[in-house]
């Protein structure tokens, strides 16, 4: 009787212990499954939710034209269908990226896309749209995090190979390989040092095309630059079959003291851009008055540079400190993408010179845009990518998703 | 001991079966849970490569083209240029064939980046159609009969603002306008600036076209264009401190090569616009680069249309007419020409009638574009084309085309009105070619990882 008793007790042990170790792989199995079927449904929320930013121009339709906060978040170039996204909207988004800029004279803090020295653009956190807006007007406010990267696929970087003459190679690469055998047309815009004390700069332009080789670049050469006396910009535009992609490349011989442009509103008539001095918001060594020269140009059908003209403020003196001419309003009179060029001199020393620019639109200087949560430390990520145009430059638009309600399955 | 013995039996069937749950019950790789969309992925590279109809051209390329090679292998460089290194691709384009056939989808061609696509791939196919299948309008040439003029002047000069041209720039407008007319044109120019218009004002041909007969037209709004030199030191009243004397100058120009001059909208020639003459001066609204002329402008025009000796007359010659109504001449051009801009619209600057006896305008020869409207014991023109013949004659020598209708413009309307003062004949016919669709199919896999 005892033995059976024994028999049993064991056998019950046993049992129970198994069946506990097997419900614990069988439940393992079940939660990795429900984990994946999980993710995938986040694959599939991010696919959705990148087509739903890329095919819709939000509300109002024209939102990224005005300083109107929209009622319901996309990207879309309204004027067309498709994946194609308004360089417009695209400018009035914050960027993750770049550090904020502040213009303490006017209280400006500005979100920051600079693409090194002399290209900037600089958008006012009040005319901006920040992640916790789109968040919400996605309607993903609480339940899914993301971050949306758009970038050109043609990279064009322009490195100087010599000095006399001025020799620069221009580099085209695709998201994966060189362009080869594709059309560089470009704009030289070179500032001349002429006129005395408190005379404007001077500049003049110069146009060409040239075709990249089998490594995907091209060499220009320019014997009408003196390095020692010109500042200049050279901006290059590349295409082939259906790809266009933008570059620049600057010299400039006065960086201690040059003209920052700010975006300072968006008007039914066009974009009004701040040009403030640049001690007043980076500081520096030994400020002195600049006078400018501002021109806007842009990109036509055969992919050369026209220029616009420019209204009141296109020339002028800028000061820094105290003095009351420390920064003047320009208005862009288009809201068809363009670039600001900005020439400058110290206004003591016409050899003191420089140029910046500033986009109009992102696509016209292919500035990338992050918008969003920064991903990093984020357990399991979903991306997607589409190929889009801005502007007719081509870009990648890639949207990272992920859930913020948290991944582990309770069991 | 048998109940501890089942156990372990129970055990054994119990580990079988999960052995055997497992076996079934795979999971995917993480690719597979997390997948990147390859079918969206392939159709917007499509349509990326066929923004600026690149592809369309390529895949109707025939093989016998000296550039056919070349332009596949452009296409191969732009396609890996766009794809990240680690996907791998395969186009094929095929003919698409109609219902007789026996193969509706037959492969022409196909490019890849690699021999195999992986374990999982996705394709978005495309279709293209030929540009030599559209149905094809082939507009009679104005300037064809009676052997002169032909030419469209569009004046796009980059160094003059315009007004009343709200929400667009002279640009844009001159690039729709170019869109809409130059195929009805022998030639059609744009005026980059002011130098350039002051050529053509000369009589000088700017690129090989023929000057007499011309139409110019002045995007710039209720702005003109004034070229420096001759025609602003000629064109500067002093007495009056008016540049109204250069739309005299105008006027008489347009008299001369039988011009036709085309105001888009508002009052024609209220403003002289050059921003190097003057920097410094504005319109009263703080646009800068333009002077303020006013009514007499326009008077100054018609004097010097109508070969009359200047006399500084600041008159106003319109009036506010409210909402006005397409001609049915219009209306039935509009289902001619296919445009169709709104058929109500508002004149604040119709034209008085009294200008047809006063110039010589004959009403006979006035082809109106909006109803004339009765008001104040008068008629108003709100949109029409005014030419004139002078006393005694029968020859038109000089038109006018004025929209006074309130900003912003509406370019279509120009166009109509040119095409109702013209009437070029449109020879319509379908193009009826074989192999006018083809299939573009892209399929796209993932390397590397799992």
């Amino acid at each position: 009787m005892a033995g059976s008793t024994i028999d049993h007790m064991i056998a019950m042990t046993v049992f129970l212990g198994a069946i506990l170790i097997f419900v614990g792989l069988f439940n393992q199995t079940i939660q990795t499954a429900i984990l994946y079927q999980r993710n995938r449904y986040l694959a599939t929320k991010c696919s959705d939710l990148l087509d739903n930013i890329l095919l819709n121009p939000g509300i109002p339709e024209n939102w990224g034209k005005s300083n109107i906060i929209p009622t319901s978040f996309g990207l879309q170039d309204p004027e067309f269908t498709q994946y194609r996204l308004s360089p417009f909207s695209l400018m009035r988004l914050v960027s993750t990226s770049g550090k904020p800029v502040t213009y303490p004279k006017l209280g400006l803090v500005c979100s920051n896309i600079t693409m090194g020295f002399g290209n900037f653009l600089l958008v006012p956190y009040t005319k901006a749209i920040n992640y916790s807006l789109a968040s919400r007007l996605l309607g993903v406010n609480g339940t899914y995090g993301f971050q949306l990267t758009i970038t050109p696929i043609v990279s064009v970087s322009i490195t100087k190979v010599q000095s006399t003459p001025v020799t620069l190679s221009v580099s085209v690469k695709g998201a994966g390989f060189p362009l080869s055998g594709a059309v560089v047309s470009y704009c030289l815009i070179i500032v001349k040092p002429t006129g005395g004390q408190g005379q404007y700069p001077a500049f003049i332009t110069q146009y060409g095309t040239a075709h990249t080789n089998t490594a995907g670049s091209a060499i220009l050469s320019f014997s009408t630059i003196n390095e020692n006396q010109d500042s200049y910009v050279l901006i290059a535009y590349v295409h082939q079959g259906g790809l266009i992609g933008t570059g620049c490349y600057e010299h400039v011989l006065n960086k201690e003291n040059y003209v920052v442009p700010f975006l300072y509103d968006l008007g039914s008539e066009g974009g009004k851009v701040l040009l403030a001095h640049s001690w007043d918001v980076h500081g520096g060594d030994h400020p002195a008055a600049v006078t400018y020269n501002a021109t806007f140009v842009i990109l036509t059908e055969d992919f050369t540079l026209r220029e616009m003209p420019l209204g009141a403020g296109r020339v002028g003196l800028l000061n820094y400190g105290n003095d009351p001419h420390t920064y003047e309003i320009i208005t862009i009179p288009t809201y068809n993408p363009g670039i600001l060029v900005v020439t400058y001199r110290k206004s003591a020393n016409p050899k003191d010179s420089g140029v910046v620019l500033m986009p109009w639109g992102i696509s016209s200087l292919a500035f990338p845009v992050i918008f969003g949560e920064d991903l990093s430390n984020k357990t399991w990520v979903a991306t997607d990518i589409r190929q889009v145009l801005v502007g007719n430059v081509a870009y990648q638009a890639k949207l990272a998703l992920w859930s913020l309600e948290g991944y582990q399955v309770i069991g | 001991m048998m109940r501890t013995i089942e156990v372990f039996l129970v055990i054994l069937i119990i580990t079988g079966a999960f052995i055997i749950a497992s076996f079934y019950a795979v999971l995917p790789v993480p690719r597979r849970v997390s997948p990147l969309n390859l079918r969206r992925l392939a159709l917007t590279t499509l349509q990326v490569l066929d923004s600026d109809y690149s592809l369309s051209s390529i895949v109707f390329k025939n093989p016998s083209d000296p550039d056919y090679e070349q332009a596949w292998s452009q296409l191969q460089v732009a396609l890996s240029a766009l794809l990240p290194p680690n996907i791998v691709y395969n186009l094929t384009v095929y003919a698409v064939r109609g219902d007789g056939e026996e193969q509706l989808y037959i492969p022409l061609k196909s490019i890849s980046n690699a021999e195999s696509l992986g374990i999982q791939s996705e394709a978005s196919s495309y279709l293209v159609a030929s540009s030599n299948v559209t149905f094809r309008v082939i507009p009679e040439k104005i300037g064809n009969v009676g052997g002169v003029g032909g030419t469209l002047y569009i004046l796009n000069c980059s160094d003059a603002r315009g007004w009343w041209i709200t929400g667009y720039s002279a640009h844009t407008l001159a690039q729709d306008l170019y869109n809409l007319l130059s195929s009805y044109f022998q030639k059609t120019v744009m005026v980059q600036n002011t130098n350039q218009l002051a050529k053509i004002l000369n009589g000088t041909s700017l690129q090989g076209e023929v000057v007499q007969g011309a139409v110019i037209i002045n995007t710039f709004g209720e702005a003109v264009p004034i070229p420096a030199g001759y025609y602003a030191t000629q064109g500067y009243d002093s007495q009056a401190r008016s540049y109204a004397k250069y739309c005299y100058l105008l006027g008489q120009r347009v008299r001369l090569y039988n011009f036709t001059w085309v105001s888009i909208v508002g009052y024609p020639l209220y403003y002289v616009s050059n921003v190097n003459l003057f920097p410094d001066g504005h319109n009263t609204w703080g646009i800068y680069g333009m002077r303020d002329v006013g009514p007499a402008g326009l008077n100054a025009f018609l004097q010097g249309l109508d070969g009359k000796s200047y006399s500084y007359n600041s008159n106003w010659i319109t009036n506010d007419v409210g909402v006005v109504q397409l001609s049915p001449t219009a209306v039935y051009y509009c289902n001619y020409y296919g445009i169709y801009p709104s058929p109500r619209q508002t004149a604040t600057r119709a034209l008085s009638a009294s200008i047809l006896t006063t110039y010589n305008l004959p009403e006979s020869r006035v082809v109106y574009v909006f109803n004339k409207v009765y008001k104040n014991n008068d008629w108003w023109m709100p949109g029409a084309v005014f030419r004139h013949v002078a006393a005694g004659d029968n020859k038109v020598t000089g038109s006018f085309f004025a929209l006074g209708l309130t900003r912003t413009p509406d370019i279509r309307l120009t166009a109509l009105g040119l095409l109702c003062a013209f009437k070029p004949r449109l020879y319509r016919s379908v193009y009826t070619a074989v192999d006018a669709t083809r299939l573009v199919v892209l399929q796209l896999g993932q390397v590397g990882g799992v």
